[in-house]
């Protein structure tokens, strides 16, 4: 077992844990703060893995943006501090059962996909930035471009379904 | 400063065919131009620019796709570091799809039939409240359907020519999120419309995670995401097929719900019935031709080798749409929800050529999407036209004694339903003959033995709805069909005028759809 192999191993278990925990917690700060913890172990095996931009995007996106998302979602609506009762529902014994056959399904998949393969991680510079910045804006440039012009079509789709009233006011419709 | 430059000019940039790739980026380029009209014309006017813009958008988009198709040469082209392949097939299916979109474009922009237009003035507006009931009366739209209509357009451009999964997949997003977008717009049934729009995004989100999925794997079984690559991969190596065959499975569902392949079909008829019309158009129309244009790509350029170990399975696919589709059509009684139900049965026909994998079959399949879109347009400009106090009258019920009231409608209507069933001297039979043949050559005849029985019962409940226009009496409130503007006569005409030109003449239409075969 080499050095990153034994860091592997817990972090993963750390992931494991705390993804266990955001489901099972009555208290939904906790749940986002606990999946705080389960992204954040995950990015620490992407780096692991040589993948280090892939690794810094997740701590960006998912631990940085995503999850003050859901903290200022919750903060915004009913703001829950503290035990909420309702969070169980009565379909908790489907929603395990069919968690467990997805996982059990993909790792099966998986494992009897990669059962023999292995990857040379050399140096580290497969997933270091400049490698994917030059993958990208070489060879993927396309679909990089495609993504900002998808985010524009949400960006209006956004604007269609929220706001009203743009431009002058009208008299006759009133607030409500 | 001055090693980020040097490091900058180091990166070279992709060799691009701009004269080949024109008509894509014309139409997202003017998505682009349409966002902007958006945010600084003064409300009143923008439809009219909109309309304008769109308009001489799919025309020269049309223009510089011919110009380009007379001296193309015929093994096609590479572009974009080989992220797109622009072949004969990828400019059939982009002719295809600029001709329907401008269909579609014409009952979107139509403000004649409904007052105002099929969409609603402010969607933000919660159904039901008095400020809803107020805007009603309201013959303002949401002229954002333009740029959306367009985006979704460039995404299904992109889709049929995509050359690996990734782009693809983020083709199959920037076409899907218009339409779930569009989809909840309409001005009428507010909350069926909201309804489809939910039901549409969540099953559609769901598809793109098993698309996501397949790729996942498939990128582990071949360590590349190029369909060549794949197919390379998959025709002689002793990787585990576990990989192979799973990730295939879950991007081929993906693939299947956008297709609205049963058993995959169960979003359709909902979201076919609360769309506005128009969207329904373009949506029936257009995505099923993009989605086919990417079945048939990736099942001839990734898979072909492999076809004896999945083929069974797709005929299994193949049969089950078929068979929901002419059974459960015959059960409905709304109109839209009906074509719908038609449109399931159709995709069933189309997969049959589809795993032929032979180049009969790719023209085959060409030639059925331009026909079957074609009609579609027509129809759903039709349903349109019937309407009462409510908005569309689009229960059967309602459309009993049609005929009386307005011959010229019905007898459209009738032509294009006999279209869908396949009767001799409409595209629909040529359609069926091309693609069915085509199955037979490459020995699939029990598969063909059973669409054959499946269109004769297909055929059952588009003649039902004849009989019901012909020779029932007219309910003494029922619907009144009203006079289209020119928007929707031209839209009409157009699809009813190529259903009988395809029928008749089809020679041309199938040369160019046979042209030349996938380049990968």
């Amino acid at each position: 077992m080499t050095g990153a192999e034994l860091v592997f191993v817990p972090l993963g278990a750390v992931a494991l844990g705390s993804s266990v925990l955001v489901v099972t917690t009555d208290q939904l700060v906790r749940a986002a703060l606990w999946l705080v913890v389960a992204l954040g172990a995950l990015a620490g095996c992407f780096l692991l893995l040589a993948a280090e931009l892939v690794a810094w995007v997740q701590v960006l996106i998912y631990v940085g943006a995503v999850v003050v998302l859901l903290l200022f979602g919750i903060m915004l609506t009913r703001a829950p501090i503290g035990r909420s009762v309702d969070l169980d529902s009565g379909n908790r014994v489907a929603a395990l059962v069919v968690a467990l056959g997805t996982a059990g399904t993909l790792v099966t998949v998986v494992v009897g996909g990669f059962r023999t393969a292995s990857i040379d991680l050399g140096d580290g510079s497969a997933g270091s930035a400049g490698t994917v910045g030059a993958g990208l804006f070489r060879y993927w440039v396309l679909p990089f471009e495609l993504l900002s012009v998808l985010l524009l079509a949400a960006l209006v789709g956004a604007i269609v379904l929220s706001r009203r009233d743009i431009g002058p006011r009208a008299r006759d419709g009133g607030e409500d | 400063m001055s090693g980020f430059f040097s490091q900058a000019q180091q990166l070279q940039a992709p060799d691009v065919a701009y004269q080949a790739v024109l008509p894509m980026l014309l139409v997202l380029g003017a998505a682009c131009v349409s966002v902007l009209f958006e945010a600084f014309l003064p409300r009143e006017r923008r439809w009219g620019w909109q309309v304008a813009l769109t308009v001489v958008t799919l025309a020269g988009a049309a223009i510089s796709l011919i110009v380009y198709g007379n001296d193309a040469p015929k093994a096609g082209v590479k572009t974009f570091s080989d992220v797109l392949t622009i072949d004969r097939p990828t400019l059939f299916l982009w002719g295809t799809l600029l001709l329907l979109a401008f269909g579609a474009v014409l009952l979107i922009a139509d403000r004649s039939v409904e007052p105002g237009g099929a969409f609603v003035a402010q969607a933000a507006i919660r159904p039901g409240t008095l400020q809803d009931r107020v805007q009603a009366a309201k013959v303002g739209m949401q002229t954002e359907v333009f740029p959306l209509t367009l985006f979704a357009l460039g995404g299904m451009m992109v889709f049929c020519a995509a050359n690996d999964l990734l782009t693809m997949f983020v083709a199959l997003e920037v076409l899907s999120l218009p339409l779930y977008l569009m989809a909840g717009l309409a001005r009428r049934r507010r909350l069926l419309s909201q309804e489809a729009a939910v039901k549409y995004f969540l099953l559609g989100a769901f598809a793109s995670a098993f698309f996501l999925y397949g790729i996942a794997l498939l990128y582990g079984y071949a360590g590349s995401v190029k369909l060549a690559d794949i197919a390379t991969a998959a025709a002689g190596t002793n990787r585990s097929d576990t990989l192979l065959f799973a990730g295939m499975g879950l991007l081929v569902v993906g693939l299947l719900f956008k297709a609205s392949v049963g058993p995959f079909h169960t979003w359709t008829p909902d979201v076919y019935q609360g769309s506005p019309t128009p969207v329904t158009a373009f949506m029936a129309a257009c995505t099923k031709v993009a989605a086919f244009g990417g079945i048939l790509r990736v099942l001839m350029g990734a898979f072909a080798s492999t076809n004896w170990e999945w083929r069974g399975v797709l005929w299994g696919v193949a049969i089950a749409s078929m068979a929901i589709g002419a059974v459960l059509g015959l059960t409905q009684t709304d109109v839209k929800r009906m074509i719908a139900y038609s449109s399931v049965a159709h995709a069933g026909f189309l997969l049959v050529g589809s795993i032929a994998l032979t180049s009969k079959g790719v023209s085959g399949t060409l030639f059925y999407l331009l026909a079957y879109g074609l009609t579609t347009v027509a129809t759903f400009g039709i349903v349109s036209l019937v309407r009462d106090a409510d908005g569309e009258a689009s229960h059967l019920s309602q459309w009993a004694g049609l005929a009386k009231r307005s011959p010229i409608v019905a007898g459209v209507f009738t032509f294009l339903l006999l279209a869908l069933a396949g009767i001799p001297l409409t595209s629909g039979f040529v359609g069926k003959f091309v693609v069915f043949s085509a199955a037979l050559q490459s020995g699939m005849a029990p598969l063909v033995v059973v669409a054959l029985v499946f269109s004769a019962v297909a055929a059952f409940f588009y003649l039902r709805v004849i009989v019901l226009m012909y020779f029932s009496e007219p309910a003494a409130d029922g619907p009144t069909v009203t006079v289209p503007g020119a928007f929707t006569t031209m839209a009409i005409t157009i699809g009813a005028l190529a259903t009988l030109v395809l029928g008749v003449f089809p020679s041309f239409a199938l040369d160019w759809a046979g042209a030349g075969g996938f380049t990968f």
